[in-house]
């Protein structure tokens, strides 16, 4: 399975995430949604598992590789949240964000050869990017519920809750995903924190979730008005960490592929 | 404000406070110099600082001061403080020693990183410290994340200073113990690397249509390649189809001028190709050659020719043994993600003779020094623990009232 056979399961699995995300505001549909976002997520998961396979290496070294792994699990943590919460719009954003990032991959084909540089050839590449990505998208579904909840007149304890856990899990993932990095580069180039571009938005927006959680350990609506416009701010220095970094000039020379 | 209890604006003015005299700091006497912190003095600030977090720790029910400064809305402003310096850090392009006055191009030896990073650890010592003192079971995750964290900190900013690499270069079959330092200084180590074999294997190369006159790859703005695929053996490069006939992997040239399998150092991976376009068909090897064998490329008119790439390290590695002044010996063969570790000593493989590739007569090693390694990691373990405890649990229901809890 190349990737010029990506939009024979991408298309499909769109069409399956959108309709899940509008049929789970119908009572009657509800049931099905269910089966459409899984069916959809599987058809997913089964080109990247026969992708893999054809490229004999993790699908994990490009930018657009990465991409189809935060589609992946938007769509995992959008469902099982979803359950978990039972707010319809965590679905339906989390369908329409994995889409959009599908819809990318889509209008910027990349070349994906078999090689893998050596520094790369490690046990800890998979976990470390797996761990990271997915935090990626449980923060992006928080990052949903803070600007829900920054729309409400008045705020939703319950909301908050559902923010404060996936902030909890996500920065988890983040932060072993980062230790994971440290332990790695250790073996590969000798030095477990060198400051590289990307290290350092890592530090930046692991900084920033952190402050998050702090903040919120004593409520007070002034904190929490502060804390709920933070939560997006730290999504934006992540996406900058992720996509941004190797666009600026402070980034000239980083170690890192994306 | 100054009312006790302090809370978010005393800790915005003193930090704030903190980076200011920072920047003046950095504007008079220039630059922290980290080196001032090499042994022994590391060791001296590490006490003081350890001894003044567990005295001001035990003081803390009788200070509210000693409270506030290791309370959540001082942990916050630091916390701040540190996204406020590293997106500065992470926007300006870092150099080795600062070119600029302000000194934010060199952010880690900027004196507001310095303080800032002083005074987290002070003030993460200290309520770690609190409690420590009121010890509780169901506390471990903030322990683990905690002690990590501080441990790291503390382990990896003094202990830079005592951190050493360098790199060794060494001629297949004899033993080296001079190295370069990153001034291209030679010194003579207590460790010597004997290097027994070099070896590489690449990846099957990529083939391209160059303009003869001028090298350039075609269409120049956005090269066309085929990539050598055991599975995908027809495709395209700059309006010529391709078919794959032969790979060879480890091939040598012929008298005839055709290539056959021998695995030896010598060899070099060579193809045997149809192109075609149109009415034109052609057919025969390309080969990107190497120190020991000619390239051969397949010329498709009076412009263009069909060339390999040079192929990409899919590993290489070298067969050493390390000798300690003691007469210790370690044998390994080494590779990038491999290293050997030789006490306080770790050896990377860090390069080869990128001109000869699998014929290079040498290959160099990293060497690095670093003595504060294992309380780093143990800092690295400590956090990785409570961030599963993060996973396992999540954030739970209640709300705190008191640093405490």
């Amino acid at each position: 399975m190349t990737w010029n056979d990506f939009i024979y399961f991408a298309i499909p699995a769109i069409i399956l995430w959108i309709a899940s995300g509008s049929m789970v505001y119908f009572r009657k549909y509800v049931k099905i949604a269910d089966l459409t976002m899984l069916t959809g997520t599987a058809i997913f998961a089964l080109f990247i598992t026969l992708f893999w396979i054809h490229i004999e290496r993790p699908p994990m070294r490009t930018m657009g590789e990465t991409r189809l792994w935060y589609s992946f699990f938007l769509a995992v943590v959008g469902f099982v949240t979803y359950k978990r919460w039972k707010y319809p719009w965590l679905l339906s954003f989390s369908a329409l964000m994995a889409s959009i990032f599908v819809v990318i991959n889509l209008c910027k084909p990349e070349i994906h050869s078999k090689s893998l540089m050596p520094a790369l050839q490690s046990g800890w590449f998979v976990p470390h990017v797996t761990s990271y990505i997915l935090s990626y998208a449980m923060l992006g579904a928080a990052t949903i519920g803070a600007i829900i909840q920054l729309a409400k007149q008045k705020r939703d304890a319950r909301i908050f809750d559902f923010i404060d856990n996936l902030i909890y899990i996500g920065y988890g993932f983040l932060m072993l995903g980062l230790l994971m990095g440290a332990i790695w580069a250790k073996e590969a180039w000798g030095h477990y924190w060198s400051w590289d571009p990307k290290e350092t938005w890592a530090f930046v927006t692991a900084s920033a979730y952190l402050g998050y959680i702090h903040i919120r350990l004593r409520r007070n609506p002034l904190y929490d008005t502060f804390a709920l416009w933070l939560v997006p701010i730290a999504f934006l220095l992540l996406m900058i960490t992720w996509i941004g970094v190797n666009y600026l000039p402070s980034a000239q020379g980083s170690v890192h592929a994306y | 404000m100054w009312q006790k209890p302090w809370g978010y604006p005393e800790s915005i003015v003193v930090v704030a406070g903190t980076l200011l005299i920072g920047l003046v700091l950095q504007l008079t006497v220039g630059a922290f110099d980290f080196y001032l912190l090499a042994f022994p003095n590391n060791i001296i600030l590490g006490s003081v600082i350890l001894v003044a977090a567990i005295g001001m720790g035990l003081s803390a029910s009788k200070s509210s001061f000693i409270r506030w400064f290791s309370g959540i809305p001082m942990s916050v402003i630091l916390i701040i403080a540190f996204v406020f310096l590293t997106l500065l850090m992470g926007s300006i392009l870092q150099v080795k020693s600062s070119n600029t006055k302000l000194g934010l191009d060199a952010m880690t030896s900027h004196w507001a990183f310095v303080l800032v990073y002083t005074l987290t650890l002070l003030s993460l010592g200290v309520i770690i410290v609190r409690r420590l003192l009121k010890f509780r079971i169901s506390d471990y995750a903030f322990h683990l994340n905690h002690i990590g964290l501080w441990l790291f900190l503390f382990a990896s900013g003094l202990g830079y200073a005592d951190m050493e690499r360098y790199i060794m270069y060494v001629r297949e079959g004899e033993t080296e113990w001079r190295v370069y330092d990153d001034q291209n200084n030679v010194k003579e180590l207590p460790l010597a690397i004997q290097l027994n074999d070099f070896d590489m294997d690449v990846y099957p190369p990529k083939l391209v249509v160059i303009d003869r006159s001028n090298g350039d790859v075609q269409p120049k703005d956005n090269p066309d390649i085929f990539q050598i695929d055991k599975d995908q053996n027809t495709g395209s490069v700059f309006g010529w189809d391709i078919e794959v006939q032969e790979y060879i992997h480890e091939a040598v040239r012929s008298a005839d001028s055709t290539y056959r399998p021998v695995p030896m150092p010598g060899a070099t991976p060579a193809v045997k190709i149809i192109a075609s376009r149109n009415d034109t068909i052609l057919e025969g090897w390309v080969c990107g050659g190497n120190q020991a064998q000619i390239h051969k490329t397949l010329p498709v008119d009076e412009k263009y020719s069909i060339v390999m790439t040079v192929a990409e390290p899919r590993s290489f590695r070298s067969d050493i043994v390390a000798f300690t002044e003691s007469g210790e010996q370690t044998a390994k063969v080494i590779e990038v993600n491999k290293p050997l570790s030789v006490g306080n000593w770790t050896i990377y493989q860090y390069g080869y003779d990128n001109n000869a590739g699998r014929l290079s007569s040498y290959s160099s090693f990293e060497l690095v020094y670093d003595p504060w390694l294992t309380p780093v990691y143990a800092g690295i373990i400590l956090m990785m623990l409570g961030s599963l405890t993060m996973l396992w649990t999540g954030r739970k229901g209640k709300e705190t009232s008191n640093d405490m809890e």
